[in-house]
């Protein structure tokens, strides 16, 4: 949780880590958009890089892809440094840029050939890597279509495949899911989950939700500093909140809500001014169906459920309230 | 070397299946052709002195249009980024759009070398000064592009790359004029940036190291600057 820790990195670190990151700073002009970013990755783990408009996340992936040069530190990515050897950094690299760049004149198949022999593929072992690479995401179909002729969903698609495309070690991605409808976001997610432990993935985006579902840990960037990272799998151990207003007697209602399985506390929180009173019920994030034991123990009772909301203490609420304790902290 | 191979197909590819190129290639032909057969019925002397003037104004006027989309348009769809995080560096990048842009300009000249085959079987021409016109137009070629090229390496915006370099050129080929109502030696230091006063040379069958210094310096600068503009992100 604590970001100061990535600031502690074993010796072996450095040549172990398939992203390794350390006092990385970036001007622009008179603005510093990195203020010593220092983290590192381990080769198969998929990492959230989180973190609102303007606090350093394309600067950082664009440093890692070779497209930015830093202004000091290092950015090493399996072993290869961005500076020394920005061409063999990127030979290594598959990047999803953001707003999905295109060529719209080329056709896909084309295109995906292009991308995998710039990379350093022959002409026929490119061939193979299309063919293969547009069945894994389901582009086979418009191998032959314009670009530009492409919905917003395949394009990102294809942003996708050309990144995949010389089966790269590392894959970064800016905000993958943009634009994309429910159905297409849930296939990037799955994509990029069927990544785990194959590649090493950076993906940065400011949608919270969306880090929940696809990365093992999460990097949160504020102003060009690492703010915290936050392992999603520690989530389990997090309590988790539900508020509820009752018709009846407080006592009562406290008594028969302490009693169901898995709650740790019920707190009185006030009596609302319809006469119910409200509670916070502060439960085990792995016990099951706790919402509906919860309303079952209190309507079996005879009270009136007057309202029942699910406040669990998500990534959200940590990234909130990291940037609440962030601007009390400053003048 | 491989990389700069597949950039300049992928170039040529999209210069050559742009419509603007084949209008471009047509008027042109057009315009000489005219030329060619207004000269030659006026003068009746098997030259293309007059074709190769003609050919070094409209070579100031089509180039910037040849020109203007290498590097705006990747600035402004964003492949940019996907050129530059790839094992590929700024020179191949830039070479590579320079010689698409030449390969076009090297097909239009050759197109216009039919003339001088009409001149070769009904005439005795002077092959002297039509080699040099054409070792002229080609270094021509060369600056302009790459001028136009750097041009376009810094907006994102196809018609103002296209109209910055036009009136560049136009500038310097009519700045000799200037040059002459200036006191020596400043006269002799704006004349020697003229494009025309360089020119005239070529087309008249004079081949001198110094112009073709010229247009070669012209072209290096512009490539080194277009890299340059390239490498300042």
């Amino acid at each position: 949780m604590d970001a100061q820790s990535a600031h502690r990195f074993n010796p072996s670190e450095r040549t172990s880590s398939a992203i390794f990151v350390e006092n990385l700073t970036k001007w622009y002009g008179p603005r510093q958009a990195l203020k010593g970013l220092s983290f590192s990755i381990a080769p198969g783990e998929v990492v959230g890089l989180l973190g609102p408009n303007g606090s350093g996340k394309t600067t950082t992936l664009r440093i890692l892809t070779g497209y930015l040069r830093p202004s000091s530190g290092t950015a090493l990515v399996g072993g290869i440094d961005a500076i020394e050897d920005p061409a063999g950094l990127r030979a290594q690299i598959g990047y999803v840029p953001e707003d999905i760049p295109l060529y719209n004149n080329m056709r896909v198949g084309e295109f995906l050939s292009f991308m995998a022999q710039l990379k350093g593929l022959t002409a026929a072992a490119a061939a193979r890597a299309v063919d293969d690479v547009a069945q894994r995401l389901d582009v086979s179909r418009v191998l032959r279509v314009l670009i530009g002729k492409l919905s917003r969903g395949y394009r990102q698609r294809v942003a996708v495949a050309q990144a995949l495309v010389s089966d790269p070690r590392v894959l970064v991605m800016d905000e993958p899911t943009n634009g994309l409808d429910p159905q297409q976001i849930i296939s990037t997610r799955e994509l990029v989950r069927s990544f785990a432990g194959v590649k090493t993935v950076l993906i940065a985006t400011h949608i919270l939700a969306e880090m929940q579902k696809m990365a093992d840990r999460v990097m949160i960037l504020l102003d060009g500093r690492l703010l915290a990272t936050h392992v999603l799998a520690e989530q389990n151990d997090l309590p988790r909140h539900v508020r509820m207003r009752v018709a009846g007697s407080p006592e009562q209602v406290r008594e028969a809500l302490a009693r169901v399985d898995g709650v740790r506390a019920v707190q009185y929180q006030a009596d609302g001014i319809d006469g119910c009173a409200s509670f916070m019920v502060e439960g085990e994030r792995s016990a099951e169906s706790l919402t509906a034991r919860l309303a079952s123990a209190v309507t079996s009772r005879g009270f009136a459920l007057m309202e029942l909301t699910d406040v669990s203490s998500d990534l959200e609420e940590v990234f909130l309230g990291l940037l609440r304790s962030r601007n009390e902290a400053s003048p | 070397m491989r990389g700069f191979k597949l950039l300049l197909l992928k170039e040529e590819r999209a210069l050559f299946s742009s419509e603007i190129v084949y209008v471009l290639a047509a008027m042109f032909l057009v315009v000489m052709g005219y030329t060619f057969s207004v000269a030659l019925f006026l003068n009746r002397s098997p030259s293309l002195v007059h074709l190769f003037f003609q050919m070094y104004v409209l070579f100031l006027l089509t180039v910037p249009i040849i020109t203007m989309r290498l590097l705006a348009e990747e600035r402004r769809l964003g492949t940019m980024e996907l050129l530059l995080t790839s094992p590929v560096s700024e020179v191949q990048i830039v070479l590579a759009k320079f010689c698409a842009a030449m390969s076009l300009i090297v097909i239009m000249l050759a197109l216009s070398g039919s003339y001088a085959v009409v001149l070769a079987l009904f005439g005795q021409p002077d092959w002297g000064p039509i080699y040099g016109g054409y070792v002229g137009l080609f270094l021509l070629g060369c600056a302009l592009s790459a001028v136009g090229m750097l041009a376009s390496s810094l907006t994102a915006n196809q018609i103002v790359a296209a109209l910055a370099s036009m009136g560049l050129f136009l500038l310097l080929w009519a700045i000799d004029d200037f040059g002459f109502l200036l006191p020596d030696p400043y006269d002799a230091l704006v004349t020697n940036l003229s494009l025309s006063a360089h020119f005239v040379p070529f087309a008249t069958g004079s081949l001198y190291l110094s112009d073709a210094g010229y247009y070669l310096s012209i072209t290096l600068l512009g490539i080194f600057l277009t890299v340059r503009a390239l490498g300042r992100r």
